[in-house]
């Protein structure tokens, strides 16, 4: 593994682009972000929010530029890095045709957990879903299927959190559940939240990034912001009304 | 890293095997689609005449029904993947690329030849009863079957890995494997014909036909296994 402990930075990132063809999803984005920090990325639909997860995330190779989590490029040391990273979408990211407690024991299995069992069995439990662990996920509310992504996404106790609107489509339930388990962890993982809801961003964060035709339009730490203009910001730069 | 690799590629492979259990959605369409296949046969050939001996054309009879058929697999195979965003999640997991492709063409293998395995008697059922048949040379027949659904299998998942992201996949599959395809089309063909009709130079042509299936398989295997990172993160 690779020395990673001596830096205090979660992020790194550095002239990132990515092109889909002609048209730059991410154009130029350079931030560093501090361990154990909690970022809000806010932007419209189609500012790259989604696609600078994915880069980060190693799901998606940049262009050009680059960018390191914990240290670990996202290109040279994938395999290392996603050991080290989890993802809550909004796409539950589980099987439909495998039972709750089949598709934690799967992924347990893909990340080398040690008695993945008692992990699984941790995790259904603080998600509140033990009581459906034998059934298909198919036969799930969305609000239970985003309950056991979180559990999935924190089977490997990840150092760094990416979160992608994590809270569509949730009902306030699964919404406390979802917060309680960030604040469980949050002193000691970094995060990276997209979202569209600037109050919940703001709450959560301690640094804010406001991305705008693939560009960075504002990266602040949160004491550095001033709400009022932030939303003014918010509001000029993208052209949108504030949720 | 090697061990952690084997633990990934079984845990792939397994969980493919009883999602498929499970639903049967691929094992019922394929073998659904390759029966159909045969009827359809049938009925275009029962009026050829007593003359006319089917073997001379079962070999491509044959194959035409298993390209067809393992389209409808490959497409079905990673469209499980694709529900809920799964690949997404795969994708997550500290696995090499390589180890998912071969996971996901051991197990498209698997299903095209339980189909295969399945079709091969119903077709000699319906067109090879009364003719005669060279037992040992017609006992190679499952060879060449295995063989040629190696490079279909490898072929084809890499090509679905493609196709599943744009909107018309089926169409895309089908327009890139079936041109990719055809060269092993052309040595399964050949070396199935060989074992099917026989004859005095049968077994030098049906040897002939597997070095090309097997040579198609190596090329197109290392080919997929050097794209299949690129493809997943383009």
């Amino acid at each position: 593994m690779k020395e990673t402990g001596h830096t205090d930075t979660a992020l790194e990132v550095r002239d990132l682009t990515r092109a889909f063809g002609v048209r730059k999803a991410l154009d130029g984005v350079s931030f560093d972000l501090p361990r154990r920090a909690f970022l809000s990325v806010f932007g419209p639909n189609g500012a790259g929010k989604t696609t600078l997860i994915k880069v980060l995330t190693t799901l998606l190779n940049p262009t050009s530029g680059t960018a390191r989590v914990l240290g670990l490029d996202v290109v040279d040391d994938a395999v290392e890095m996603r050991q080290r990273i989890g993802l809550i979408s909004h796409n539950p990211l589980l099987y439909p045709d495998l039972t709750a407690e089949e598709n934690l024991l799967f992924f347990a299995e893909m990340y080398g957990i040690d008695r993945p069992a008692g992990r699984v069995n941790e995790l259904l439990e603080a998600v509140e879903l033990d009581h459906r662990r034998l059934d298909l996920t198919r036969t799930f509310s969305r609000g239970m299927l985003q309950r056991l992504s979180i559990a999935r996404a924190l089977l490997h106790r990840p150092e760094v959190l990416f979160l992608d609107e994590p809270y569509s489509g949730l009902d306030p339930h699964a919404m406390d559940i979802l917060d309680g388990l960030i604040a469980q962890v949050r002193n000691d993982h970094t995060f990276v939240m997209i979202s569209h809801d600037l109050d919940k961003g703001l709450e959560l964060c301690s640094h804010a990034l406001i991305l705008a035709r693939g560009k960075v339009v504002l990266f602040e730490p949160r004491e550095a912001i001033d709400e009022g203009a932030f939303r003014a910001t918010y509001r000029s730069t993208v052209g949108m009304g504030v949720s | 890293m090697a061990s952690a690799s084997g633990r990934q590629f079984r845990a792939i492979l397994r969980k493919d095997i009883v999602m498929e259990l499970r639903t049967k959605e691929m094992l019922m369409s394929m073998g659904l689609y390759a029966l159909l296949t045969m009827v359809v046969y049938f009925v275009a050939l029962s009026q050829a005449g007593s003359e006319f001996d089917p073997r001379t054309i079962a070999a491509g009879l044959l194959w035409l029904a298993f390209i067809f058929t393992s389209l409808l697999g490959l497409n079905r195979s990673l469209v499980h993947e694709k529900d809920q965003g799964c690949l997404e999640a795969l994708l997550l997991s500290p696995v090499d690329r390589p180890v998912i492709f071969f996971a996901k063409v051991v197990g498209n293998l698997t299903f095209l030849l339980i189909v295969e395995a399945l079709t091969i008697p119903v077709f000699a059922f319906l067109f090879l009863q009364g003719h005669a048949l060279e037992s040992g040379a017609f006992s190679l027949v499952p060879l060449v079957m295995v063989a040629g659904s190696i490079g279909i299998s490898g072929i084809g998942t890499l090509l679905a890995t493609m196709s599943v992201n744009t909107s018309g996949k089926d169409f895309v599959l089908a327009m890139l494997f079936i041109p990719l395809v055809y060269p092993l089309l052309l040595g399964a063909v050949t070396a199935t014909n060989a074992a099917i009709v026989g004859g005095p130079d049968a077994m030098m042509v049906f040897w002939q036909g597997m070095a090309w299936v097997a040579g198609y398989d190596v090329v197109m295997l290392l080919a997929s296994y050097g794209l299949y990172e690129f493809i997943v993160g383009a």
